[in-house]
């Protein structure tokens, strides 16, 4: 599952058109076969499905670029994040509008981008554009419980895994890696696997964790809770 | 610093906020109550009853106004003030509970500092989580958290620093606090006066404990400096994900036990001790907290060592669904006393059960039970009454909350 065409817009449709003729002539010119189907299901231990899973896809042939940059919005509303995860090309950007009544205070300490939005309601300031891969863990300031990850990916292919746990794409055939996130997951970093798309049109994997998920966040507590 | 001194500082602190800019958050509730019970004389009136309303006290009551409002004083200050009316003719008529100005600098490198300074609540209750220092889960708060309210504020600066491992991949966050007060030499002697209570009274910052005139609880004065000393905290806390939370803290407040106001007729009471606290919540809306307090209190009047060991704890079950809350809470405390007549000596146990509707964001409903049974031998050297006491307490509850910090 892709982040929803309401949080994301393309943000340069002609130039996304004119690589995917790029893509499409080089594959012409190439004389490789057509696409095929890749599927990946994410189950947890007890092999019940995964929903919501980061799948992203690397050629290992190294050819395949990264994702058009997008134009995201991760909104601020009753004092959490929406959605509380995004997942973007390198380059993107987000915009981080405040609906709140209440004065928020956004901040990120990850590697891959660290950032502050000053205290603000409203949208006061410019979309954050995210340059680098990696996983950016976001906070307010004023409000501790408030969490949400952006998943910045330099990978051709990505998206989420749906409500049955799975993930489809139509990629060229070659061999790639195949890494799998999600915010429950104990795994230390990303769960990883190789796989080669052959001469099949339909090439499935099912990767299955190795440890519990962690608790989910607490839901329908007042808002004022954890005041002290 | 003298108390004037402080209510000059709390009110230029007030009158900073006032003058900047930026528009505060804010929050005003009304709490109304019916009440029916058949409590002795309450602490409120000079009473020894353990319970905020006495029989004579049943009806409609007002359970509290409360107005709290932050103000940002640039990008990473701010200034927090939380004012009460507990309708119960202390000595102003809407008085602070806490006032403090915040230093929040953005988590660096998994690390989030906290700075306060002011009048506030030392990190101690598990269960007074909510805004203003409410419990979520019942209207009286438990006997820990009564005394803490009651007798207890910090009036001057607390640091704390956490290790946000959440944050980093990790399942907790690990905690330390610390902080330095002064202005609360008298905490203590409610305590040894009348010994723990249920309810949810905290005392105001310029407010009194008790009634004018004579009597075990002479309208107490709780926070003010006597021998110079300032006292400390300092606690560690646990959080494992946002399902499990332990505290530990230690208090001293250093009072010099020997000194003695004469303008004020008040000791300095030295009170110490040792605190912990575990929260505990399920996916599926149950909760459970536990906390446990041991301490003593003592004066040292004329050569004389007059002690008051405490010991306090509590269980409490909750589960959620939805808009509705029942909570069932046990509370067991003790005070002992050295004094030959037993002087001080209270102990008892409380059940407290609640069912608290909160539709939206505006309006909550509680209604509580609420047994204490006790025995304080003041009761029976000062009034003459029977040591042992059962007195129940039910109480209605509707609050409205309005404004952007509402809920």
């Amino acid at each position: 599952m892709r982040p929803s065409a309401r949080h994301i817009r393309h943000a340069f449709p002609r130039r996304a058109l004119v690589g995917a003729l790029a893509f499409l002539l080089a594959f012409l010119r190439v004389g490789e076969a057509l696409a095929a189907t890749i599927v990946i299901a994410v189950q947890s231990t007890d092999g019940r499905p995964l929903p919501g899973a980061v799948i992203a896809v690397h050629s290992l042939a190294g050819a395949a670029r990264p994702g058009v940059p997008v134009q995201a919005v991760m909104d601020q509303i009753d004092r959490a994040f929406e959605p509380d995860l995004l997942v973007i090309p390198v380059g993107s950007t987000i915009e981080f509008p405040n609906s709140d009544s209440v004065s928020h205070q956004i901040y990120s300490f990850s590697p891959a981008k660290k950032f502050q939005l000053p205290l603000y309601r409203g949208k006061p300031y410019p979309p954050v554009r995210f340059d680098q891969a990696g996983l950016v863990t976001l906070g307010c300031n004023i409000h501790d419980s408030m969490l949400a990850y952006v998943v910045v990916t330099d990978a051709p292919f990505f998206g989420r895994t749906d409500a049955a746990g799975s993930w489809s794409a139509e990629v060229p055939r070659g061999t790639y890696r195949v890494t799998v996130w999600h915010p429950r997951m104990r795994e230390d970093g990303e769960l990883e696997r190789e796989m080669t798309i052959g001469e099949g049109d339909r090439t499935s994997l099912t990767l299955r964790l190795l440890k519990p998920l962690q608790p989910a966040p607490l839901q329908e507590r007042g808002h004022s809770w954890d005041a002290y | 610093m003298e108390r004037r001194s402080l209510s000059v500082a709390l009110t230029c602190l007030l009158a900073v906020a006032a003058t900047v800019g930026r528009a505060a958050d804010w929050e005003l509730d009304l709490d109304a109550r019916m009440v029916s019970t058949d409590g002795r004389k309450s602490f409120v009136d000079g009473g020894l009853g353990t319970l905020r309303y006495d029989q004579g006290q049943s009806g409609l009551r007002l359970g509290r106004i409360r107005f709290a409002a932050s103000q940002p004083l640039g990008e990473v200050w701010s200034v927090r003030i939380d004012a009460s009316d507990w309708g119960d003719h202390d000595r102003n008529p809407l008085d602070l509970t806490e006032a403090y100005l915040q230093f929040r600098p953005y988590p660096f490198d998994g690390y989030r500092l906290r700075v306060k300074a002011g009048a506030f609540h030392a990190p101690i209750s598990m269960e007074n989580r909510a805004a203003g220092w409410e419990s979520p889960y019942t209207l009286s708060y438990s006997a820990i958290n009564t005394w803490l309210g009651e007798e207890l504020r910090t009036i001057g600066v607390e640091g704390q620093l956490d290790w946000l491992g959440t944050r980093l991949g990790h399942g907790f966050d690990l905690g330390a606090t610390a902080g330095a007060y002064g202005w609360n030499d008298p905490a203590g002697s409610v305590l040894a006066a009348r010994g723990f209570a249920l309810d949810d009274r905290q005392t105001t910052l310029f407010g009194r404990v008790g009634a004018v005139g004579s009597g075990p609880l002479r309208a107490m004065e709780l926070f003010h400096e006597i021998d110079g000393h300032a006292g400390y905290y300092a606690g560690i806390e646990a959080r494992y994900f946002d399902r499990i939370v332990l505290r530990a803290l230690h208090y001293d407040n250093r009072a010099d036990a020997e000194q003695f106001d004469s303008a004020l007729q008040l000791f300095a009471w030295n009170t110490r001790f040792n605190s912990a606290g575990l929260r505990a919540e399920s996916g599926t809306g149950w909760s459970f907290i536990a906390q446990w307090l041991d301490g003593e209190t003592y004066i040292e009047p004329d050569e004389n060592y007059l002690e008051w060991p405490f010991k306090a704890r509590f269980a409490l079950l909750s589960r959620q669904l939805g808009a509705h809350r029942l909570s069932v809470r046990y509370d067991s405390f003790a005070v002992q006393s050295n004094l030959p007549d037993g002087a001080g000596v209270q102990h008892g146990h409380a059940w407290t059960a609640a069912y608290v509707f909160e539709p939206g964001r505006h309006w909550r409903f509680t209604f509580e039970w609420l047994q204490v049974d006790s025995y304080s031998a003041n009761r029976v050297l000062q009034f003459g009454e029977p040591g042992f006491v059962r007195e129940t307490q039910l109480q209605l509850a509707a609050r409205y909350a309005l404004g952007p910090l509402a809920r």
